[in-house]
């Protein structure tokens, strides 16, 4: 969520609020012989003003797990959690009077830190990290079906290469496929195997993106090159190729690298007589679109790997915090 | 021919149940999110099972209950069906007493504050006892409001906030301040180079060689003589000392003896350069002592001496010698041993009255009018018979005089205690900075409030600036003792 103008009544109220806090801790901590402490009627106050802020930011989490509740629009529980989560961090400080004090309360301290610079840290992301998705990744799709995509890439590459060389490659089996080797894909129906390429090699490139069938596949066109003339290609493609579109995160691949693969390509074009020209074309658009699902996924842990701390910390913090809540009156 | 990519192409490779699927993102994000508060339970969950409630405190124990830290219930007693386990004052008094304020205080009815008050536990390695000023200030910054209206100062807030100039060193009734001590001295003389004697060597004093926060015979005093530190002497406390006013309540511990300067006796700081000698015949000085002591020494020692040198009794008037401006008769003359002490001691008393013990005491009594320093009489002439006509020996015994009591302060803050060992880094002009100038004995030499301000202050870079480091809350001369409550070894195996 952009923290944009439309915030701009919560970040006044928050304001408003802390301005508010301030201006009764600043007397209470100057005139409190002890100084300020959780124990005293203030500092409960600001206690369990702290604790019914968290707690309001945890009940996001149930909020979007039952999306149907009509307990108010999704945006301005969002915008509540990230104002009202971030006032969490300066009331428990003056709960506490600005000392962690003993293993609980320091461990609720250090959670409650975490937890808050982990969620400003994320809404900073979510400022800077979208716009770069979408200069950077055109060719976006749903993060989790990244690995799908990618399968279906390569074995649109396999197809396109086969097309120009022949059969040549060994395959284990397809990654893209379901489980009874069917998927269930956009638009609702099922779609069919995909015929392999040294089966039916007749297809056009944009039916082989689309993962679709041969049987919705437009006439196809036959460009097979000699054994000798499609060497390069054939080596090229299980050298490099392959082993990219099957695993992109390994480190020195040179067509990881937009501008080495660019070269690869032009000079792989040299050695190639002009009828594979088309082939290498797609070859290197799949890897392109192939780099861009790694760029996104990238982009995707930056976006969401925050959750990783925040979420779970954020949850320990509410149990201990209430277990605080108990043992301080206690004792 | 070429790729191509329509809309439709794209979405139909998308799998519709693709967010069933468990990806490894979600699965770490649903196991983090089961395990972290599962972990944070069970952590808290094993220590209230252990029974270590350590964890719920809000802070470490000050060091004097340090051993306490697993014993929450030695302090936290739980009432009867209740649910709270506060901290109590009986939990605090089965250990210490705790006597209260000052007695006129608590006797107006004043409410009685709850030990945790001032003394606020689990706030880590603190000193307890050294309780911040803000607390006494709840009482002292408006003792007329607290209805405990009293001799001390209404409003102070701290020591650095409107905390009055000492009482030495306030005017009294719009005249300055003045020390009570009789003894004459001249500071700013004897911080001079001075010579040690008419032919004696030149010598400077430091304020140590007289003053000193060590009882004495810790050292050995530059300036003392052993045979007067150790003769005894008739005069006591109250003739040399004024008495203690203190008037604020005692500290807990005694506290080591060097926190008040010792006294400066003539016997340690002085006899070593002011002689008490009284005649040419001897080496030795009078006691330091009362009138009548000195008087029976004079006597003792010249009746002595005559039996052992009767020759002396023949006297032949110095020619050459004037005293009292008059010259002496030429001729001799034959006293008896009586007169001759009697004579003897008239004079060592004229010099002793008049100029040594004068010297520092204030002397005073009717005798001194009338004394007369020549045996001769310089004013008589010579009677009938042409002898110079005898003087002091047919006078009556004079009238000893009066030596004031010293008055030496030793107590300068009545209300408070100062501790000099705590302070000896620092050279004793640094405060005292009115003794090298001060040539009066009535002049007080004690530093103002200011000068401990300069180190006592809040904030960091100064030393403490609490209340508790100079005065004392409890009033520990009605202290009771208490029942034992721990017993050891059980106490650290968890017992009690």
């Amino acid at each position: 969520m952009l923290i944009d103008r439309s915030q701009r009544g919560w970040a006044m109220a928050s304001l408003g609020i802390l301005a508010a806090g301030l201006g009764i801790y600043l007397p209470y901590a100057s005139i409190s012989p002890a100084g300020p402490r959780g124990g005293s009627a203030v500092g409960l106050l600001f206690g369990a003003a702290g604790f019914a802020f968290m707690l309001y930011a945890a009940a996001l989490g149930a909020r979007k797990r039952v999306p149907t509740w009509r307990l108010g629009r999704a945006k301005a529980w969002m915008q509540g959690h990230l104002w009202l989560g971030l006032l969490a961090l300066p009331m428990i400080l003056f709960h506490g009077g600005f000392h962690f004090g003993g293993t609980l309360t320091r461990v609720l301290m250090w959670l409650l830190i975490i937890t808050v610079l982990s969620g400003i840290y994320g809404a900073l992301l979510q400022h800077l990290v979208p716009k770069r998705m979408t200069s950077d990744v055109p060719l976006e799709t749903i993060y989790d079906e990244i690995g799908h995509v990618r399968a279906l890439l390569a074995a649109e590459a396999d197809r396109t290469v086969e097309a120009c060389c022949g059969s040549f490659l060994n395959r284990g089996g397809r990654a893209a496929e379901g489980k009874d080797g069917t998927w269930q894909r956009a638009g609702g129906f099922t779609a069919l195997r995909p015929i392999a390429a040294s089966a039916a090699p007749l297809r056009t490139s944009a039916a082989v993106s689309a993962g679709a069938s041969a049987a919705v596949a437009p006439a196809a066109e036959i460009l097979l090159l000699s054994e000798s003339e499609s060497e390069p290609l054939r080596s090229f493609y299980s050298l490099e190729v392959r082993p990219f579109l099957e695993r992109p995160e390994e480190r020195g691949l040179r067509l990881s690298d937009e501008a080495r693969a660019a070269g690869a390509f032009t000079a792989l074009r040299t050695v190639l007589p002009s009828a594979a020209h088309g082939a290498l074309d797609d070859l290197a658009e799949i890897c392109g679109e192939a780099r861009q699902l790694r760029r996104q996924e990238r982009l995707h842990r930056w976006l969401h790997g925050w959750l990783l701390v925040h979420i779970p910390l954020s949850l320990a913090l509410i149990v201990l915090g209430a277990v605080h809540a108990v043992m301080a009156l206690r004792w | 021919m070429a790729r191509t990519r329509t809309t439709k192409a794209i979405a139909q490779r998308i799998d519709l149940n693709y967010f069933k699927k468990a990806t490894p993102f979600k699965r770490a994000k649903l196991w983090l999110v089961v395990l972290a508060p599962l972990l944070a339970a069970l952590w808290i969950a094993w220590h209230f099972l252990s029974g270590d409630h350590r964890v719920y405190s809000s802070g470490r124990l000050s060091p004097a209950h340090a051993v306490l830290e697993k014993q929450c219930e030695a302090c936290h007693v739980k009432m009867d069906g209740g649910f709270s386990a506060a901290a109590r004052d009986s939990a605090c008094l089965a250990c210490h007493d705790g006597p209260g304020h000052h007695l006129e205080m608590t006797a107006s009815g004043a409410p009685k504050l709850p030990c945790s008050e001032c003394h606020t536990e689990h706030r880590a390695r603190i000193a307890l006892a050294n309780v911040r000023a803000k607390y006494c200030a709840t009482c002292h910054a408006d003792l007329g409001r607290a209805g405990k209206g009293s001799q001390f100062a209404n409003d102070i807030r701290s020591l650095s906030n409107r905390h009055p100039e000492f009482l030495a060193l306030r005017p009294e009734n719009g005249a300055p301040p003045r020390d009570p001590g009789t003894i004459k001295l001249n500071h700013a003389l004897h911080m001079k180079a001075i010579r040690r004697g008419p032919n004696g060597p030149s010598v400077q004093l430091e304020c140590g060689d007289c003053h000193r926060p060590s009882p004495a015979g810790d050292a050995r005093w530059e300036y003392g003589d052993k045979r007067y530190a150790a003769a005894p002497v008739r005069y006591t406390a109250a003739d040399s000392f004024e008495p203690t006013r203190s008037r604020g309540l005692p500290a807990k511990r005694p506290g080591s003896d060097r926190k008040l300067m010792v006294p400066v006796k003539f016997a340690n700081a002085c006899a070593g350069c002011h002689s008490l000698a009284f005649d040419k015949r001897f080496d030795e000085g009078v006691p330091h002592d009362r009138p009548e002591v000195v008087r029976a020494f004079l006597v003792r020692t010249f009746s002595g001496y005559i039996a052992a040198h009767p020759a002396e009794v023949r006297e032949v008037a110095d020619p050459g010698r004037s005293l009292a401006g008059r010259l002496a008769g030429s001729q001799g003359r034959t006293v008896s041993s009586a007169q001759w002490v009697s004579e003897r001691v008239a004079v060592a008393e004229e010099l002793l009255w008049h100029k040594t013990c004068a010297q520092c005491h204030e002397v005073s009594g009717s005798l001194l009018e009338d004394v007369k320093i020549a045996r001769w009489d310089a004013a008589g002439g010579r009677g009938a018979n042409g002898v110079p006509r005898q003087t002091s020996a047919n006078l009556p015994a004079a009238e000893l005089p009066s030596i004031a009591k010293a008055r030496t302060r030793l107590e300068w803050l009545p209300h408070a205690r100062f501790d000099h060992d705590a302070h000896t880094g620092f050279s004793c002009t640094g405060c005292h900075q009115n003794a090298l100038k001060s040539a009066e004995s009535s002049d007080v030499l004690i530093p103002g409030i200011a000068v401990c301000q300069t180190c006592h202050a809040p904030g960091p870079g100064y030393a403490s600036a609490e209340c508790s480091e100079c005065h004392t809350y409890h009033d520990w001369s009605r202290r009771t003792e208490v029942k034992p409550v721990f017993t050891w070894p059980a106490l650290r195996g968890g017992g009690s």
